[in-house]
């Protein structure tokens, strides 16, 4: 029998019983709705986590802090220092597009009769790019900018006006990061020999406020705070230097602190091809010594747990789809019951038992594949229907644009539920096709 | 050299405890192109001879041969096969599928046998006109009379041209006037296209279309004679 004819033939057959049909196909929407439904939740909430975290801090960035070393740590646990050439050593690790290191230091700032505390950092300003700082306004950094700086959005916060009511000071107000554009900030840097420095900086350029990783920090060329960082470090004497960035204000530090070598940077940011080279590359580093932690370690875990939830929503749309099958079964088993005459006149004439089976597996699966395609236009309508009043309720403090999606359905779980559910009728169509190619033709004939 | 012989055929059924002989050592011999009638009462195994000679039962002894292939040797699929290609069977209640028209009935062995749907609707439009129906052809057997049904499953029959068709008291359910129409239909079609019928019937008026009829009386053949009309 050709495809095309099985196919006539079994629609056909399946419309002779509209009711009944129908009935069977809104057990399989059903079906197919709760497994897709449930299965996009739990992928809403994995990207929902993931794109919450890449606000806090690309997942493709791995961020190597400067080593710590203990008095008294065995020589085999020390951490590698942040020298150039480990620089060069991460620089040539297989997936990292781009290393900058970076300095830190941060002093009293005043702008305008505004005062607050600043931290400064000092990049290569060629990776800029690549290590996701997007101007918002203003321009970006290059290498030969003297004392221009590109600050986050949120270092506005950072100031007060000391003459302002004490009360409202306590107030967490969200200040307009405009104010900072073109505008001078006065900078006090302070070395250990109480000696002040006072540099004044012209900030070119504001973060947008997709990365909250730099939100609250000011970025400046690495050349031009290595001059402030080594200023800040002069008067500093014996093999326990204070971590830069910490010194003003503060006294001498015990001679047992834990401190760090003043030759080698604050930290590094490595910018790797994708996330699974993130998670990789900051083992990698780990395992080579270095201090390295990325946001793609956590993911993991998420991923993790997420994947328990996924199986967990996932099986009771599967139990659904089972009580759907077995509706498929009922109906197939029915219908052979009904047309017993008819599959014998069928043999009679020449269907061979493939015939016979593929018509019943077809009409099976057809009921499985019209409520899969029907389940999954219902589920794109829940989704939508979820995502429009459940998560605007959760996410209510969000802006649209970036609103999560608490459920997500992706063009693979709709090719996965079509297989399924098709799959789901062809299993459910085995048992009364096996029936019916039982029947003997005889019989069939005498029972008139 | 006969186009089916029976030798010697035994069929015993199973009806509870006991054991009923259908047949007892039949041994009968069909020409090709002959038409033979097969006349009996009731419970006289007749059915039975029919389906054991299309292969739709396996005898309990004895050998069915088909144009040299002894059919009850053969598997299933092997001989769902022959059916496909060399045989056509009509019915008492002439067995139409419901939910297909009048064509499509007809077409049904073809499209088993992987016709192109062009080649199918031609093949099966002439023979219904042939039969008389042509202008039926897009009705469900629902909306057709009794004789008008059994036209289309002789259409069905022939369709394929079979080398033999084996035909169950195909007018058991017609009444007198309609019986003769088909009979002579019947009859002029298998002898223009040259085909073996086969038929079974407990009418002796309809046995005497044949050009020969066989008496059988208890599982057994107990005389023969040649047809009157």
């Amino acid at each position: 029998m050709k495809s095309y004819d099985l196919l006539v033939l079994a629609n056909r057959n399946l419309w002779r019983r509209k009711g009944r049909t129908i009935l069977t196909v809104l057990g399989v929407i059903i079906g197919t709705t709760a497994i897709v439904v449930m299965l996009s939740l739990g992928i809403g909430l994995v990207e929902s986590q993931k794109k919450q975290m890449e606000q806090w801090g690309s997942l493709n960035m791995i961020r190597v802090h400067q080593a710590y070393s203990y008095p008294g740590e065995p020589e085999e646990n020390k951490q590698r220092k942040l020298t150039d050439e480990a620089i060069e050593e991460i620089k040539a690790i297989e997936g990292v597009l781009a290393v900058s290191p970076a300095y830190e230091v941060g002093g009293e700032a005043k702008l305008g009769r505004k005062t607050g505390y600043l931290q400064l950092i000092g990049i290569d300003a060629a990776t800029m790019e690549l290590m996701d700082f997007n101007v918002e306004h203003g321009r970006i950094l290059n290498e030969n900018d003297q004392f221009n700086v590109v600050a986050g959005c949120r270092v506005i916060d950072n100031f007060h006006d000391p003459k302002q009511q004490p009360g409202r000071e306590m107030e967490w107000e969200q200040g307009d990061p405009l104010e900072l554009l073109d505008k001078r900030v006065a900078v006090t840097l302070m070395n250990q020999r109480q000696q002040k420095r006072i540099y004044s900086l012209n900030v070119v350029g504001i973060l947008s406020d997709k990365s909250m990783e730099y939100a609250w920090s000011v970025f400046a060329p690495i050349k031009e705070i290595k001059k402030m960082r080594d200023f800040t470090m002069q008067g500093m004497g014996g093999n326990h230097p204070v971590p830069p960035g910490k010194e003003v204000g503060l006294p001498q530090l015990p001679r047992d602190m834990p401190g760090q070598e003043d030759d080698q940077y604050s930290f590094a940011l490595v910018r790797t091809q994708d996330v699974s080279y993130a998670k990789y590359i900051s083992q990698e580093l780990r395992d080579r010594g270095f201090n390295a932690s990325s946001m793609a370690d956590n993911l993991e875990g998420i991923e993790n747990v997420a994947r328990q939830m996924q199986a967990v929503l996932g099986g009771i749309g599967a139990i659904t789809l089972l009580v759907a099958a077995i509706g498929i079964t009922n109906t197939m088993v029915m219908s052979i019951y009904e047309r017993t005459r008819e599959i014998a006149i069928m043999k009679v004439v020449g269907a061979s038992f493939a015939d016979i089976r593929t018509l019943f597996l077809a009409e099976s699966s057809l009921i499985g594949l019209m409520g899969g395609m029907l389940g999954i236009g219902l589920s794109y309508f829940l989704s939508y229907l979820l995502n429009k009043y459940v998560g605007a309720m959760m996410f209510s403090r969000m802006d649209p644009e970036n609103m999560f999606q608490i459920s997500l359905i992706p063009p693979w779980l709709v090719l996965f539920a079509l297989v399924f559910s098709m799959g789901i009728g062809l299993i459910a169509g085995l048992y009364p096709a096996n029936r019916a190619i039982k029947l003997d033709p005889i019989d069939a004939m005498r029972n008139s | 050299m006969p186009i089916l012989e029976l030798r010697n055929v035994v069929k015993k059924y199973r009806v509870g405890k006991e054991i009923v002989t259908a047949l007892d050592g039949v041994n009968l011999a069909v020409e090709a192109g002959e038409f033979v009638a097969i006349l009996g009462t009731s419970g006289s195994g007749k059915t039975t001879l029919l389906n054991v000679a299309a292969g739709l039962e396996k005898p309990t002894r004895g050998e069915v041969v088909f144009r040299n292939v002894t059919l009850n040797k053969l598997k299933e699929w092997q001989k769902v096969a022959f059916r496909r290609k060399q045989m056509g069977f009509i019915f008492q209640s002439y067995n139409l599928i419901p939910s297909l028209t009048a064509q499509e009935n007809v077409a049904l062995p073809l499209i088993f046998d992987n016709v192109p749907v062009q080649e199918r609707t031609k093949r099966a439009v002439a023979v219904l006109t042939h039969m008389g129906l042509k202008d039926r052809r897009k009705h469900k057997p629902t909306e057709m009379s009794g004789g008008q049904q059994q036209r289309v499953a002789i259409a069905r029959a022939i369709v394929h041209q079979p080398r033999i068709i084996f035909a169950d008291e195909l007018t058991g359910n017609l009444d007198s006037h309609t019986t003769h129409d088909i009979m002579c239909s019947l009859q002029t079609t298998v002898k223009k296209l040259g085909q073996t019928l086969l038929m079974v019937t407990h009418d002796r008026d309809v046995a005497n279309y044949a050009d020969r009829i066989i008496f059988m009386v208890d599982g057994k053949i107990v005389s023969e004679e040649l047809g009157g009309k």
